[in-house]
């Protein structure tokens, strides 16, 4: 064979083949006929079924009724509460993940005494499962012998009184919140330092020569070229904060009086307590489109970010 | 016929006789295979506890299996509420185990689903171990005609106090009546202790209540809920909890919150003075809390006297199980008096009305829950339990915490539980 | 430098110590305390104040949740799914990227955009009907749909880390290799994997540690008590009456140390794997 035909069949460098023939598709095959199989397929079965008052047991009847779970939907007020907590959940645990993940790698790039050793302490809590902190956080924000309590009330004296984090909604949300930035910022930290650590040194100290404060420095050099990065970390800590189950679950189950359900943990109560199949799939579809749509907005404004990062 | 013809049709009927003979034995062989010879392995889901399951394993199943050498028994254990959505997906895809070991109120949803096999007319021996058991157990099973399954353990609620709690506030003995509650409540809330705490707000928190204050969710038929849960009668119980609560005698995790201590940590602690509960405490407490020493009593007796809620579980063989016989004597040897015997001495509450006697000898404290259970009641037994359940959670909570009045909150939940019970 | 700036600097090295102390503080103090309950006794599980070293020790619960079932077989079963399952999602996750990296073909974007629909719907809302796809596959029970299922949840953002990757491996070593007449399938293996390895060991972690904690999938389609997982054997410690925290805490601290073990090791090839920096290092 000879040699330019082998090379009309790859990429040309970064500007790459348009002819590559089979070959990709070959690299392709196995991974993405598994994916259309299993995540895929099962999607437009769960539309499906949000379509229908779907029986659970072989031989009971499934009733096709439209669009009927959406517009039930549309009227249910713990289905909008539910949404309302997931969107607050969402807006107190992004921006502090950012911030706090971003502040500990700034602190951690360069190469200090103890580095490994405080990102590795600062990663912990991500690699533990969801379940076991959200006992563990259950545990220890409990009113009447919980730890934190106990910290805030006998120890600082802060409170006045053994505080009923978990006991309404408000602070229920707070709580599972304070649970979802502890358990997340080591993998912003993670992501930060990953791109921290891509940054000349040159850049920033041009900056210091040309009179530049750390603060100046940070905003006008470290920042933009991390935009990247920045715009990832973001669209997944969104994409994963509407999705919040476990923790919400655990902690309160919905509670009290369906005050702290998510979206999710609705659903799963819908599905496998009441054995609204339909009704359920409706809602976690509904949840699915809210989500791809706001990822879709930011990835337009992040414009550049996303083709780079997640294209 | 000619003499060389039946000649000829003596030998080919001998042949025959032969051959049939031979059919025949292996008729007999392969029906031995089916009753006795082959062996079979069924699967037995529950979702007993680290205190229970060991009796069943390490006594039970190898008696049954020594008895029955044919047949093998495989328990496998969930979490309760794992076992019930593991019986929902499993249903789906014809993956069920042969006997289920059930919560009650799961019974009517599986049975309207045809997940569970009738046994009325298809077990041997039902009538007779349908006689031998508490009629209230039974009933748990009945569902549009049929019994589809017997029970197999039973409980009920009784009250749990904590004397130390109640010394505290000068209290010596337990409170009889709503009236005398109401009376304890400021004493104890003077001490710092929560008269009476619980972990919910479901039918199985506070039908208790309603049916000691002669209140009821529905009809005796189950067909309506109009004038009977939000009749005046139910709606004073719920005012009663709601004035409590107001008293500052009941903790907010009544109220579903979640950072709120246990009953069983509460109790214990002297926290709270009292709770209603199971007989599975007692080995708990004893476990945890060696030093606490709880004292039973009857449910606290309203304008309906004192009545309780029937608790316990049901033994159900499945309609997709291959192996209904050996199933059915797995069932049989389950409601038998050693079998029985055994799971009461680990704190599963026999249900032959036989051994009341006996189960009183294994642990006293049984005493007050069989007499709580001569006037206990079961659940609505209709498919849609679940949610029915749900509704008066939310109800009863929004009324005892003040949002609404009991009055508006019961009215909700008769026009929300109205259309399920159709 | 300028002499005012060197007290500056040593405030600034304070400062930047003490947050992060207090950070790693707040980090680690709630696993502390966890370790501690693990060997508390239910009657002094809430004390007030909180010990964290116990006053009356106990094994008991670690000896509970190992001898109870068989917490050392479902250990064994939870190695086994998530490094077979680890391996499968890597390799399979680093061809699909290596497509979408260096090579442009029909149904590119439109693959793309699966993707990234696979990454954003929520794997609750597809229970039922995976649940409903492998019992057709005839994968209830098995370890096999564990795995499968494991190996699909994860392709879709490993693919997107390991594109990223590779796209900043010089195009120049590849066009060395097609001199030599190597096709793709040589050049993926021998140079792209090779160099990849940091980036391997990132989705690596994070598969493993997915599958390591998955719960819900392995409760529907695992009937067998033979072949639970760890999560589901800790959520049997859940019971109906009462949490006994302290046997929760004890097997939850059996089920951290491995993942802490294995963050351990490949800890600096993981921040590398993320970095674009790792080539150049």
């Amino acid at each position: 064979m000879a040699s330019t035909s082998v090379l009309a069949n790859v990429p040309h460098g970064p500007s790459k083949s348009s002819k590559a023939g089979f070959v990709p598709y070959i690299f392709l095959a196995p991974g993405f006929l598994l994916f259309l199989l299993t995540i895929i397929y099962p999607i437009f079965r769960a539309l499906q079924i949000s379509f229908y008052n779907w029986g659970v047991f072989p031989g009971s009847p499934s009733t096709f009724v439209g669009l009927h779970q959406y517009v039930r939907e549309m009227h249910d007020p713990v289905f909008w509460r539910a949404l309302e907590n997931a969107a607050v959940y969402m807006v107190f645990t992004v921006p502090l993940q950012i911030i706090f993940g971003l502040a500990v790698a700034m602190l951690l790039v360069r190469k200090i005494p103890g580095r490994g050793l405080f990102r590795a302490l600062f990663y912990i809590p991500v690699v533990t499962s969801w379940v076991v902190v959200s006992l563990l956080f259950k545990f220890l924000f409990s009113t009447d012998a919980g730890f934190v309590n106990w910290v805030l009330h006998s120890f600082l004296h802060l409170s006045s009184h053994n505080i009923g984090w978990l006991d309404t909604r408000w602070p229920s949300m707070i709580t599972i919140g304070i649970l979802g930035v502890w358990k997340g910022v080591g993998w912003s930290m993670l992501i930060f330092l990953a791109a921290l650590m891509g940054v000349p040194d040159s850049l920033t100290e041009a900056a210091a020569i040309d009179g530049a404060g750390p603060w100046r420095s940070f905003f006008s050099v470290t920042l933009p070229s991390i935009r990247l990065t920045l715009s990832f970390v973001t669209i997944m800590l969104v994409i994963g904060s509407l999705n919040v189950f476990t923790s919400a679950f655990i902690m309160t189950g919905g509670g009290p009086q369906q005050q702290t359900e998510v979206v999710l943990s609705y659903m799963y109560h819908q599905a496998f307590q009441f054995l609204d199949f339909g009704y359920g799939s409706a809602l976690a579809f509904t949840l699915a489109i809210i989500v791809f749509g706001i990822s879709f907005v930011q990835m337009r404004l992040f414009r550049g970010g996303v083709t780079r990062v997640v294209r | 016929m000619t003499k060389g013809k039946g000649s000829l049709w003596a030998k080919r009927s001998v042949a025959l006789l032969a051959i049939g003979s031979l059919v025949s034995m292996f008729g007999v062989v392969s029906n031995a295979d089916a009753s006795s010879g082959k062996k079979v392995t069924i699967t037995f889901w529950t979702s007993y506890s680290t205190s229970e399951t060991p009796t069943l394993e390490q006594t039970l199943i190898p008696a049954f299996e020594k008895a029955n050498p044919n047949i093998t028994v495989k328990h496998v254990v969930f979490s309760h509420d794992d076992l019930y959505q593991k019986l929902l997906t499993s249903a789906m895809t014809n993956t069920l185990p042969d006997v289920v070991r059930s919560d009650l109120p799961w019974v009517p949803t599986f049975a309207q689903g045809k997940v569970f096999a009738q046994l009325d007319g298809k077990m041997a021996g039902f009538d007779k171990l349908a006689k031998t058991v508490y009629p209230g157990t039974l009933s748990t099973n009945y569902y549009g005609g049929h019994y589809y399954g017997l029970p197999l353990d039973t409980n009920t609620r009784v009250m749990f106090a904590n004397m130390d709690a109640f010394a505290k506030a000068g209290i010596t003995t337990v409170p009889k009546t709503f009236a005398d509650m109401l009376a304890d409540a400021p004493l104890l809330k003077a001490q710092g202790i929560y008269l009476y705490g619980d972990g919910g707000t479901g039918g199985w928190n506070v039908l208790p209540w309603i049916w000691s204050a002669g209140g009821a969710i529905t009809n005796s038929t189950n067909t309506t809920a109009k004038g009977y849960i939000n009749g005046a009668k139910t709606v004073s119980a719920i005012q009663f909890l709601a004035d409590l609560y107001k008293a500052g005698a009941i903790p907010d995790s009544m109220l579903g919150a979640s950072g709120g201590m246990s009953t069983y940590d509460g109790v214990a602690k002297g926290n709270y003075a009292m709770t209603l509960d199971g007989p599975w405490m007692n080995p708990i407490w004893g476990g945890g809390y060696p030093n606490f020493h709880p004292v039973e009593a009857l449910v606290p007796a309203g304008a309906g006297g004192s009545s309780s809620v029937v608790g316990g579980e049901d033994i159900n063989i499945t309609a997709q199980s291959k192996n209904k016989p050996a199933a059915m004597a797995f069932v049989r040897f389950m409601l038998s008096k050693s079998a029985q015997v055994a799971m009461t001495k680990a704190g599963q509450l026999s249900v032959l009305s036989a051994l009341s006697k006996q189960v009183t000898a294994i642990h006293p404290y049984y005493a007050t829950f069989l007499k709580q259970l001569g006037t206990a009641k079961a659940r609505t037994p209709v498919p849609n339990y679940s949610k029915i359940d749900s509704i008066i959670g939310t109800e009863v909570a929004a009324a005892m915490s003040g949002k609404v009045t009991a009055q508006a909150a019961m009215d909700e939940a008769a026009a929300q539980i109205e259309p399920l019970l159709k | 430098m300028i002499v005012g700036s060197k007290k500056r600097q040593i405030t600034f090295r304070v400062l930047r110590y003490v947050t992060l102390i207090v950070g790693a503080a707040i980090m680690i103090i709630p696993f502390l305390y966890l370790f501690a309950t693990s060997f508390k006794p239910q009657l002094y599980l809430f004390e007030i104040p909180p010990q964290f070293i116990p006053k009356h020790p106990t094994l008991s619960n670690y000896t509970d949740a190992w001898t109870s079932n068989s917490f050392g077989h479902y250990f064994a079963n939870s190695v086994f799914v998530s490094v077979i399952s680890t391996v499968f999602a890597a390799l399979l996750s680093a061809m699909m990227a290596y497509a979408f990296a260096r090579f442009n073909f029909k149904g590119q974007n439109i693959m793309f955009w699966l993707l990234l629909v696979g990454l954003m719907v929520p794997g609750m809302m597809l229970l039922i009907p995976q649940y409903l796809l492998a019992n057709q596959l005839h994968l209830i029970n098995s370890l096999i749909g564990l795995i499968l299922f494991y190996v699909a949840t994860n392709l879709a953002f490993n693919t997107f880390l390991l594109r990223g990757f590779f796209e900043e491996i010089p195009w120049e070593l590849e066009e060395a290799m097609i001199m030599d007449g190597a096709g793709a399938f040589r050049r993926f293996w021998r140079l792209i994997l090779p160099l990849s390895r940091p980036a391997l060991a990132t989705v690596g972690i994070f598969t493993f540690l997915a599958c390591w904690d998955e719960y819900v999938w392995a409760l529907t389609i695992i009937n067998d008590p033979d072949k639970r997982t760890l999560p589901i054997a800790i959520s049997v410690f859940q019971g109906q009456h009462l949490t006994n925290w302290g046997l929760v805490f004890a097997a939850s601290t059996i089920a951290i140390v491995p993942v802490i073990v294995v963050f351990a090791l490949f800890q600096r090839q993981f921040i590398r794997g993320l970095s674009a920096d790792a080539l150049k290092g």
